[in-house]
């Protein structure tokens, strides 16, 4: 295996972490990728959905730092895309860049629960990090 | 004659992961050089630390006064939504090639097939790197193939390192356009 810095969470660890995403409000999805656009982990994707959701999630969290870096900001933690039909939330889960997280919630999902549940998820796969 | 796109046009450098597009566009712009690169996990497909996973940006004024913005596109198949992206409303397109890959013409018709129908006709050019190393495949090799398959493009080698080459497969494509639509004269 030759996938370098992205084995440091096991894909059994990271799944338990994205059950989670069950008990939060409008949810449909969401996956777990490398910076390189490659998935780690999922929750109700299936493998297509969540390798396209994965490399267009990885472009879009390098745009966010890219964008971040030209305003002279720090590093970008979390991108939220919004349309009428939901909120798709792509976030950095820990401070290297590693790894993103990216959810997709319907129009019923309430914007501060999914950011913070988000959040949580984040923090929770860090602490699944084997260092 | 004073709309934006009249004064300013967009070229898509483009071709497999490690072909030198980021090397490339960062070795002519005259301002520095928008990148995405993150760390490359995929060490099989290509050795190199660092990936474009979003795009490069950077700008050249031509000699005629025109600017030109240069996108670089990620190399990878799973990034074609980005080819998609970034190729609409572009005037031409450079595919970059490494003549040492194994692969390199299936790359060759991969690149031309996502390509072709989002530009204009014949706005093509074709750098081929690494052309002197052993086993390399000739520029011919990659000409016959295109014209096997009726297109219209020409073949370069080039260093994607040296500003001079770079500027020669713009050159070479501005020229290809100018002969067909009303850029102005040609420098």
């Amino acid at each position: 295996m030759s996938r370098t810095s992205n084995s440091r969470v096991s894909r059994e660890a990271a799944q338990k972490v994205l059950q989670s995403y069950r008990d939060v409000l409008g949810v449909q999805c969401a996956v777990l990728f490398s910076a390189d656009g490659f998935e780690l982990a999922s929750y109700a994707a299936d493998d297509a959905a969540s390798a396209r959701l994965a490399a267009i999630g990885s472009s879009l969290a390098a745009l966010g730092s890219a964008i971040s870096s030209e305003a002279g900001l720090d590093a970008c933690e979390r991108t939220t895309i919004e349309s009428k039909g939901g909120t798709v939330t792509i976030m950095r889960v820990g401070d290297d860049g590693d790894m993103s997280l990216a959810v997709v919630a319907g129009r019923n999902a309430v914007l501060g629960q999914l950011l913070w549940a988000t959040k949580r998820c984040c923090q929770a796969l860090l602490d699944n990090i084997h260092t | 004659m004073t709309r934006a796109e009249d004064a300013e046009f967009k070229i898509v450098f483009t071709g497999p992961m490690g072909a030198g597009k980021t090397t490339a566009i960062a070795a002519i712009s005259e301002v520095e050089p928008v990148r995405t690169e993150v760390d490359n996990s995929d060490r099989e497909s290509h050795g190199k630390e660092l990936t474009t996973v979003g795009f490069d940006f950077g700008r050249i004024t031509l000699p005629g006064g025109h600017s030109v913005r240069l996108y670089g596109t990620p190399g990878q198949a799973r990034f074609r939504f980005m080819w998609n992206i970034l190729g609409r409303g572009a005037a031409g397109a450079i595919i970059l090639l490494d003549a040492t890959r194994a692969d390199a013409l299936e790359q060759l018709d991969l690149f031309v097939d996502a390509f072709v129908p989002l530009l204009p006709p014949g706005a093509i050019v074709i750098g081929v790197g690494r052309s002197t190393e052993s086993g390399a495949l000739g520029s011919d090799v990659f000409a016959a193939r295109l014209e096997a398959r009726g297109i219209l493009a020409p073949v370069l080698t080039i260093d994607a390192r040296k500003p001079h080459d770079v500027r020669m497969l713009v050159h070479t494509l501005t020229c290809i356009l100018e002969s067909r639509t009303p850029l102005g004269a040609c420098a």
